[in-house]
């Protein structure tokens, strides 16, 4: 009786441990997030833009990502005299390990400021770390939304996760260029 | 059940039994202090983290874009989970699973403390219901109502209760419940 109560508690108690997702990491907030990257803003703006469908099918052409949020949402920073000095926005990925959040900046011209991960869950954190320490979210600066991704190589998970920041960074660039950047052109 | 009590297991078992109850309740409190940083533990956090992301801009339906200025105090200072809807999906799957087997081997030790049986479906029933209300209520917060975020806290709540009145009673039947002849 004892014996098949010890197995039972112990298949049972392995289920939970194998499907577990880690808890997440907050690496920075985003008020902190938006400060940094629009540095030298001294107003800031909201924006929310809804894609049409033209739009929503020209980011998905050029990334295979289909955007199916309702609005996206750019925080804008302007100097004094009301110049743009970026935009910010959020954007997050799903992945087996959890979530990836990564806050880009985008300059005026639609070119990429810089990058901050703004949450990880905590198995993700060492591989994203790694990534940080390397100076690999500095890599995507001046890039626009067309230009390869930085390669990180390999496969291991800093490679994977890579990827995936990379992959974000430049859907943020073309949800720039498409919602804001051309139909201020149009 | 069926005559088999706690205080009669062999000392072997008394001691796994005592250990899982202590694992889970150490368990149960980092996660209670993991809920209280990252998220909080009042309704209005739950509802903070769990509420749909309305425009903050104004914009109306089938209005294609809206921009007005803010102050950098409405975004958060702190870094907090707001969940989306997969990270909800996740959350769900991980926690119905986990808090359902942790249940589960709760109850199966509980079931062998003697005690009235409503009273023992009672509190065996305890934390079930508690992980249904809970992760129900995020669901319920998200596409039903924000107001509906106390359902979060009330399910955690009795799943806290169902596993101190387990813990209690399972590990006074363990140890200190004197057997007569």
């Amino acid at each position: 009786m004892i014996r098949r109560l010890v197995f039972l508690l112990c298949a049972m108690a392995a289920a939970p441990a194998l499907a577990h997702v880690t808890p997440p990491v907050l690496l920075v907030s985003d008020r902190d997030a938006v400060t940094n990257l629009l540095a030298g803003s001294k107003r800031y703006f909201v924006r929310e833009v809804r894609l049409t469908s033209a739009e929503r099918q020209a980011v998905q052409k050029e990334t295979g990502w289909a955007p199916d949020e309702d609005f996206y949402r750019f925080y804008l920073g302007r100097d004094d005299q009301q110049h743009d000095v970026g935009a910010v926005t959020f954007l997050t990925e799903y992945t087996i390990h959890g979530p990836v959040r990564v806050a880009v900046a985008l300059s005026p011209d639609g070119k990429v400021k810089g990058a901050a991960v703004v949450e990880v869950s905590e198995e993700t954190y060492p591989w994203v770390k790694r990534l940080i320490d390397q100076g690999f979210l500095a890599s995507f600066a001046g890039r626009d939304a067309h230009a390869p991704r930085p390669q990180r190589g390999g496969s291991s998970m800093p490679g994977f996760y890579g990827d995936i920041i990379a992959g974000l960074v430049q859907r943020a660039a073309l949800l720039y260029e498409a919602g804001i950047l051309k139909r201020a052109h149009s | 059940m069926n005559g088999m009590h706690l205080s009669r297991f062999p000392l072997s078992a008394k001691v796994f039994c005592s250990l899982f109850l202590i694992g889970i309740g150490c368990g149960s409190l980092a996660a209670f202090a993991q809920a209280a940083t990252s998220v909080g533990i009042s309704a209005s956090a739950v509802q903070a983290s769990l509420a749909p992301d309305l425009p903050m801009a104004g914009m109306r339906h089938g209005e294609a874009s809206a921009e007005r200025e803010m102050d950098l105090g409405e975004l958060s200072s702190a870094a907090k989970v707001w969940m989306r809807t997969p990270l909800l999906i996740q959350t769900s799957h991980t926690h119905l699973f986990g808090q359902t087997l942790i249940s589960g081997l709760l109850g199966l030790i509980f079931l062998f403390v003697p005690l009235r049986e409503a009273l023992k479906a009672a509190i065996v029933a305890l934390p079930f219901v508690g992980t249904l209300v809970d992760i129900g209520g995020m669901w319920a917060t998200r596409f039903v109502s924000p107001s509906l975020s106390f359902l979060v806290i009330t399910g955690g709540t009795l799943f806290a209760l169902g596993y101190v009145l387990i813990a209690a009673l399972s590990m006074h039947d363990l140890w200190l419940r004197k057997e007569t002849t």
